[in-house]
């Protein structure tokens, strides 16, 4: 099939690993789908010292079942990166190590408080499930099937930000205050999650026309502030001076995009910001310390070919 | 041993002595599931596999949602969760200490091994009190034995796995030296004559050395068959029963609590189902 056959049938679910799909979009669709993988698992990496941090048994187990999740969906969604035929999953999990796979921009930065934990599960789950609602009907059909089930969970997960958000938000003054200041904190890169508005994205073109992307990253953001900070509000947040955000007459928001640090987002977007190296590189040694398992089921897997031994 | 038919009734029939045995009891129950919970959570995002990660991190939510149903159970004496467990001082935590030494990075060997030394005692525990005269005891057996099952095959598939290769037997082998006098720990006494007294009232059909002796003529064996050499140890000192531990627990103590001091916080929140209203 060519690019412009692709063009004209680009329709949800349309294409599959039964398709002969030409070069460019298997490694657009490979682009964007191994982007959304790492970010579920630098997410993980974020939040599982709060399995441990949690300050109840059922919010220590909800943790758990979330980071859990968040690898599952790692899982799903760079197996329906693999059949795409460009790149393996061992591959692609070897660029995340070396600090070639790119990922979210608000999981480059540290999180060292609870109280940071809802800005991460409501606010930055909340917008990911904005830009994933679109994908459930994006062209490629395993993409798609992934984001059923993440979909699925990434609504409980929201639901749990949203929950510790408003026990903090109704908690003592301190924890109040402590929850304001995450808040200010976390709010731009919140905002950033979108990228630019005047963007001049070199992908977004081709993958809009084919019918891997569904909705602008302008439009989602907006769509999320409309939400969103009537939420904020409701919990008791103040929406920070800045960056300074108007309504517009139609109902829509102006990000003034002059007030959001853009040096950082493209330091960040190239896997050279610090606190993001570091947990790429913590990353790493966890996983290179593992390295002898994966040797050794390589090696039984050889050997004993034929019997019925998965890995898990 | 002495058991009997009695059946001791609910919590509110207990006298001091009978509820005293029955607080050890659980609490030796719940803080070995809690505790090797918080360790298996280390695996998280670090395990080999993204499947193994999974697998593992089940076996963590298993043990947690094993150590509420004991807690609650402890709640029905008036014990709320900051009690027993936010608030509780360090000291006082009655788990083996097989529970609390952490992992080395990469250890992956120490966590397959460690699994499997638990799971047998906990299947063998559990046998023993499938027939406990405290009918609130009893009645939670079926759930978390299903479940210790798989965690069993889990373990042990693993370890079939990893002796197969050189490397990798002596990794077992150097966890095994480090973690078998721990694992004895788990037939360790709280206190000998309260042990004693959980005997007598029938609230486990066997002792703690019966259950010793049945645990080493099931792993021994099987860890033999892998190629492994068990250590001729004794157990190791201090063995956390009795509320001493290791300086890696006050640690642990410490990290787990940090929020709920951090925040100021004097009670847990629940947003799960009670266990009582979930059975019914």
């Amino acid at each position: 099939m060519d690019v412009e056959t692709v063009t004209e049938r680009a329709g949800p679910r349309e294409f599959s690993p039964k398709d002969d799909m030409p070069e460019e979009y298997r490694k657009a669709a490979t682009r964007m789908i191994q982007f959304h993988a790492n970010s579920e698992i630098m997410g993980a990496y974020l939040e599982r010292p709060f399995i441990r941090q949690a300050p109840s048994l059922d919010r220590k187990l909800a943790f758990s079942a979330k980071v859990q999740d968040e690898i599952g969906h790692g899982q799903l969604l760079y197996r329906a990166a693999e059949s795409l035929g460009i790149k393996t999953r061992e591959e692609m999990l070897r660029e995340l190590e070396e600090g070639k796979g790119k990922f979210l921009n608000c999981f480059h930065y540290p999180m060292d408080s609870y109280v940071e934990t809802p800005m991460i599960a409501f606010f930055v789950d909340g917008a990911a499930m904005r830009r994933q609602a679109t994908l459930k009907s994006t062209s490629w059909e395993p993409y798609a099937h992934a984001m059923d089930k993440v979909c699925f969970e990434e609504g409980f997960h929201v639901k749990h930000g949203e929950d510790i958000l408003r026990e903090l938000m109704t908690g003592s003054r301190k924890e109040q205050e402590m929850t304001q200041e995450a808040f200010d904190e976390w709010w731009p890169r919140i905002i950033q999650f979108f990228g630019p508005t005047d963007e001049q994205s070199t992908h977004h073109g081709f993958a809009a026309e084919v019918g891997l992307k569904q909705m602008s990253n302008d439009q989602l953001r907006n769509a999320f502030l409309n939400a969103y900070i009537p939420k904020a509000r409701k919990y008791g947040l103040e929406i920070p001076d800045y960056p300074r955000i108007e309504k517009r007459d139609d109902g829509t928001y102006e990000v003034r995009e002059d007030d959001l640090d853009w040096d950082e987002f493209f330091k960040i977007a190239k896997n050279d910001y610090e606190p993001g190296v570091g947990q790429i590189d913590g990353r790493k040694a966890a996983q290179d310390a593992v390295e002898w398992v994966r040797d050794v089921l390589d090696d039984y897997e050889q050997t004993a070919r034929g019997q019925p031994a998965a890995a898990d | 041993m002495a058991t009997t038919d009695a059946d001791l009734g609910s919590p509110g029939d207990l006298d001091e002595g009978e509820r005293e045995a029955v607080e050890h009891l659980l609490y030796r129950l719940a803080d070995d599931e809690f505790v090797l919970a918080e360790r298996y959570t280390e695996w998280q995002v670090r395990a080999p596999t993204l499947e193994s990660d999974l697998s593992l991190s089940n076996i963590a939510q298993d043990e947690l949602g094993h150590a509420r149903l004991w807690y609650d159970l402890l709640e029905d004496f008036g014990y709320s969760e900051s009690d027993l467990v936010w608030e509780r001082p360090p000291g006082e935590w009655r788990h083996a200490t097989l529970s609390e030494v952490p992992f080395a990075e990469g250890d992956w060997a120490d966590a397959v091994l460690r699994s499997y030394l638990y799971d047998v005692a906990e299947g063998i525990r559990l046998s023993a009190l499938e027939e406990s005269s405290y009918a609130r005891i009893r009645d939670r057996v079926p759930k978390i034995r299903g479940e210790e099952g798989f965690h069993r095959d889990h373990a042990e598939g693993w370890l079939e796995r990893l002796a197969t290769d050189s490397g990798g037997l002596d990794r077992l082998q150097s966890a095994l030296d480090r973690l078998f006098p721990h694992a004895l720990a788990l037939f360790a006494p709280t206190d000998p004559e309260i042990e004693d007294r959980i005997d007598d009232l029938g609230l486990r059909t066997a002792s703690l050395s019966e259950m010793r002796g049945e645990w080493r003529s099931e792993v021994e064996p099987f860890l033999s068959e892998l190629g492994l050499t068990v250590p001729d140890a004794d157990r190791h000192t201090p063995h956390g029963r009795g509320g001493d531990h290791t300086g890696d627990w006050d640690d642990l103590h410490d990290d787990f609590t940090h929020t709920y001091r951090e925040l100021g916080r004097t009670e847990a929140r629940r947003i799960m189902v009670d266990p009582d209203e979930a059975e019914s």
